[in-house]
């Protein structure tokens, strides 16, 4: 299909014309004033953007906006090393990038290494910029493992990120090792011989742990202040820390694309995504559920849990008592049931806003 | 010294070059200011959630001033309104709905303490007069508005002072005189308002000459004739009229004697009345209405129509209430009552939407009294107004009191539609709004009708849990005839009061949208954002996936078929 055929396609199915990438914007007055003061107003943004519009993640990317928010709480004296994944490659389509700082691609399986190369350097220098390490679930649960062991091991001064979207994405939706129990994926199907993935999925945060690193923590897309105060922690620190970060994907997850926040929320709220920090190896904090709700809550909003509601289906019941006792599980061992206190700077448990903007952080 | 990328801009050979906006597919996000449902509820117009959005910015007069661009009498209504504004409350699905009255009354209060100058210009000295009947609020509220609407007004008032029921109706427990007279002299001293007191249309000045004499005429007399009240044609001849006995206590200060009474009537002039003769001294009270207690179930058609804390007042204070019922049969010795046959009923409304009353036969009982009071409603006394009244009132055309005479409108409680304060005052707005239109000749003003946002679309999970503040009420040991039962908020929880604003239907500036947009297509036009200018859309990036509009707490964001 040439360039003008596929343009007039997408004229007919959408009903105006979209501009092509290089082309410039055609628009109807108001929109174009409204695009000229977006424009503008774009450079002057009262926040540090390191990754930028025109990447390429699908609707509502649990991912995308879980990279923003970490550059915008660490950045900008940053680099980063990016695992293969979909993060690496939505947001550097050559010759484009999205991303505002200094940025290497490394292989799916050793962005630890070469962050490690580039904090020794930076030290060699005699730089104080930080150095990050971001991977997906396949890249750090899986492939990139044994490499992120060995960075922790050797104490380097680096921030891992783990964007977890519980699948391999990128390539299709393949089931990961922290891909939840009785999830669907293309590898991992729902059907006559399995309900989703047969495995658990992996408590990766007490293996981290378990390297006695200064600080390791899990967040979510869905309680950006409490993300943002983990990275801000981390970046704090000399030494090795790691952050794992609930990010859903619309696409894989089979959610519509609005929905990424609300699903992210119950991911939490129900016990199933616990929110803690562990230092030196113990657990230091936890963001209290203070509106428990059942894991069904959750999973219904998901395609990949559709199979757990197959009426018909004897072992679909089952299934979801299995998920619920391991949400239950969850919530008896990080004491995660509670209130939580009233302290301004806790941004524990609430995403609570008034006018002018979050209310956590306000004193 | 390295030279570090600063802020969100990018040069040539970034994403930006890429505008992922053709990404969309069927719908945009667009800013979509619905109305909240206080202002929707609201009948002087108030806009709750914008003077609620004022407060918020910690800026009390700038509140006020947005309050009486609809409201000028905030003092009063603040106290006497039955706040259906509170009622329709989105908040009340929480926690409970925001103590609305409240915050206005403290507002209205504050201006007057602080001397708050009321957002009207003065007229031009040769602007068009309009003649207003009554300084009851339906007067008083359309003499302010004419202001504001840049024509002068001339009052003519019947009585020495001004307010109409407010100062001859409405009890000092409930609106301290010291409260009325201070927030209607302020009004009255705006540059461009005349009252004309003792100024009785009929006797002094007549409908004709009005209209000859002025650009408009409003008129807003109130109702002041009790409407006759018999039981099978027997009438007691020590029968004394609702609001006659309460106008008379109020000049007076006393009551006829009397230890067991029955009152019949079901609004705001019976439960005064039940109340103040209790405290004056009357062992029995008892109210017979045919309307129905507020419950969970009662059809608000059905519900009694008082002020709901009146209400709940007068029960603590032990005034007996027989809800669905009413007045059978006087039984008499010689011309004096001495009891009562009560009967059950219920009113129901027929195919074409007339009610009916069925009462239920084997429900008599007898209640003994020594009076019988009846406030079954008045009527407008017609002195002067021959020409224009229809059965009772003035019954004009439309939502702007249009009379069949040119130029002639009818407001408040004469139009036989109403019965509150914040009716009257809504009137008056818009009957001026619909003279000031006559006058310069652009036909009736538009009506600005924006559907209202239900609490289903609101995003809930972001407002902190927060209560509604009681406020102080005098005990019933305590309760007389001057002292103000209900008291004041007080600055700290008008404040916090106003933070509980849920800003329904319109931007609370919580950056949520700007926050959570995956792909930065929502724009920050301020540092610290104070409301939905604040924010842009970028569609060059937006790629519709609707995550802002369901996480904006406020339903203010909402996804439209595409435009362009
Ligand atoms: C006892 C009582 C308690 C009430 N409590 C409440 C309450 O708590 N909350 C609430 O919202 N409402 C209450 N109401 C109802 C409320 O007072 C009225 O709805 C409201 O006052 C109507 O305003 P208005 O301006 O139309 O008429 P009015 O207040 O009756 O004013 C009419 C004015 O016109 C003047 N006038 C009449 N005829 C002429 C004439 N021919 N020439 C010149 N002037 C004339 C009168 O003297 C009077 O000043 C109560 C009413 C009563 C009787
Ligand atoms: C050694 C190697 N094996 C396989 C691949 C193909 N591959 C690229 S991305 C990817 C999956 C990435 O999954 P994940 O790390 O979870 O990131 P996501 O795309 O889900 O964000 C795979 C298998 C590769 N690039 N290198
Ligand atoms: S929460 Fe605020 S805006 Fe919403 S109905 Fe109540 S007072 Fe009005
Ligand atoms: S969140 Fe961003 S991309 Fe999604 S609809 Fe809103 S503005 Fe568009
Ligand atoms: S999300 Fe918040 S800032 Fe954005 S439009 Fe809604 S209320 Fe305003
Ligand atoms: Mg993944």
């Amino acid at each position: 299909m040439t360039d003008d055929t596929r343009l007039s396609a997408l004229r007919q199915k959408f009903g105006r014309p979209p501009a092509a990438p290089d082309e410039p914007a055609t628009k109807a007055a108001t929109a174009t004033e409204a695009a000229t003061e977006a424009a503008t107003a774009r450079t002057r943004q009262p926040r540090f953007e390191g990754l930028v519009s025109g990447h390429r993640a699908c609707q509502g990317c649990g991912e995308a906006l879980a990279a923003r928010l970490v550059m915008e709480a660490s950045g900008p004296d940053v680099m980063v090393a990016n695992a293969t994944g979909c993060l690496e490659v939505f947001t550097t389509p050559w010759p484009q990038s999205a991303w505002r700082v200094p940025w290497i691609h490394s292989l799916f399986e050793n962005a630890p290494a070469v962050a490690s190369g580039m904090e020794a350097a930076m030290k060699a220098k005699g730089r104080n910029t930080k150095v990050l390490a971001f991977g997906g679930d396949g890249g750090t649960y899986d492939i990139g493992f044994q490499a992120l062991s060995g960075m922790l091991e050797r104490y380097h001064n680096i921030l891992y990120i783990c964007y977890d979207n519980e699948a391999y994405m990128n390539t299709g939706v393949q089931r990961s090792s922290s891909t939840p129990h009785a999830a669907a994926t293309t590898t991992s199907p729902a059907g006559k011989d399995r309900m989703g993935k047969r495995h658990l999925k992996k408590d990766l945060l007490s293996i981290i742990a378990a390297h006695h690193i200064p600080y390791a923590a899990s967040a979510s897309v869905a309680f950006p202040q409490d993300l943002q105060r983990k990275v801000r922690y981390a970046m704090g620190i000399e030494g090795p820390t790691f952050i794992v970060v609930h990010s859903p994907c619309p696409l894989g997850w089979k959610h519509a694309s609005a929905l990424t926040i609300e699903v992210a929320r119950r991911a939490v709220e129900c016990g199933l995504f616990p929110l803690v920090e562990l230092e030196r190896g113990s657990l230091s904090n936890i963001m209290p559920i203070r509106h428990l709700r059942p894991v069904t809550d959750y999973l219904q909003l998901q395609g990949r849990f559709s199979h757990l509601f197959d009426k018909d289906d004897p072992r679909a019941e089952r299934e979801r008592d299995h998920l619920q006792a391991l949400a239950d599980y969850n919530i008896a061992a990080f004491g995660l049931a509670g209130e939580g206190g009233d302290d301004a700077a806790d941004t524990g448990g609430h995403a609570a806003v008034g006018r002018g903007g979050p209310i956590a952080g306000r004193v | 010294m390295a030279v570090l990328t600063r802020g969100a801009y990018a040069d040539a050979g970034t994403s930006l070059d890429f505008k992922t906006g053709n990404w969309r597919s069927t719908d945009m996000p667009a800013h979509v200011h619905a109305a909240a449902p206080c202002h929707a509820a609201c009948p002087a117009g108030e806009d709750q959630q914008a003077w609620f959005a004022l407060l918020q910015q910690h800026d009390p007069k700038g509140a006020w001033c947005e309050l009486v661009s609809a409201n000028p009498l905030p003092a009063i209504t603040g106290r006497v309104c039955p706040h259906p504004c509170e009622t329709a409350c989105n908040r009340a699905a929480l926690e409970g709905a925001l103590a609305i009255h409240n915050v206005e009354r403290w507002l209205g209060d504050q201006a007057v303490a602080q001397g708050w100058a009321y957002p009207v210009a003065p007229p031009a000295v040769d602007a068009p007069v309009v003649a207003i009947v009554g300084a009851g609020p339906a007067g008083l509220s359309a003499a302010y508005h004419c202001l504001r609407q840049g024509l002068r007004a001339e009052i003519f008032e019947a009585l020495p002072e001004a307010g109409g029921l407010l100062r001859s109706g409405i009890p000092a427990t409930r609106l301290p005189r010291d409260v009325l007279d201070a927030e209607l002299a302020r009004l009255l001293a705006l540059p461009g308002i005349t009252l004309n007191l003792r100024a009785r249309l009929g006797r002094d000045v007549t409908l004709e000459g009005l209209r000859a004499s002025h650009a408009a005429v409003l008129l807003g007399p109130g109702c002041q004739e009790g409407k006759e009240w018999s039981v099978r044609g027997a009438v007691p001849t020590d029968l004394h009229e609702g609001l006659a006995l309460l106008r008379k206590f109020m000049d007076v200060g006393a009551f006829p004697p009397g230890d067991r009474v029955v009152v019949h009537g079901g609004g705001n002039t019976a439960m005064d009345l039940c109340r103040l003769m209790k405290r004056a001294g009357a062992a029995q009270v008892t109210l017979v209405t045919a309307s129905g207690l507020p419950g969970p179930d009662t059809d608000p058609s059905d519900r009694i129509n008082v002020v709901p804390r009146e209400l709940e007042e007068a029960l603590e204070e032990g005034i007996e209430i027989i809800p669905h019922a009413s007045i059978n049969r006087l039984i008499m010795k010689g011309s004096k009552v001495t009891g009562v046959e009560i009967v059950s009923l219920r009113k129901f409304t027929g195919k074409d939407g007339h009610s009916e009353r069925v009462s239920f036969g084997g429900t008599e009982r007898v209640l003994p009294v020594d009076l019988v009071i009846p406030c079954v409603g008045e009527r407008v006394s017609p002195e002067g107004l021959e020409a224009v009244i229809q059965g009772g009132y003035l019954a004009p055309e439309d939502i702007w009191g249009r009379l069949p005479q040119d130029g002639v409108f009818a407001v408040g409680d004469a139009r036989g539609d109403r019965g509150t304060v914040a009716q009257a005052i809504g009137d008056g707005r818009r009957a001026a709004m619909a003279a000031a239109a006559m006058i310069a000749g652009t036909g009736a003003p538009p009506l600005a009708e924006r559907p209202t946002i239900p609490a289903s679309a609101l995003n809930p999970v972001y407002y902190p849990p927060s209560r509604r503040t009681l406020v102080p009420v005098l005990p019933v040991a305590e309760r007389g005839f001057e002292t103000e039962i209900e008291g004041d908020i007080g600055t700290a929880a008008a404040m916090a009061e106003a933070a509980r604003c849920l800003s329904c239907g319109n931007c609370l500036a919580c950056d949520n949208c700007w926050t959570f947009c995956p792909d930065n297509a929502v724009i920050k036009t301020a540092e610290l954002a104070r409301d939905g200018s604040h924010y842009v859309f970028d569609l060059d990036y937006c790629k519709g996936c609707g995550l802002c509009a369901q996480e904006c707490p406020t339903g203010y964001i909402q996804m439209l078929p595409e435009t362009l």
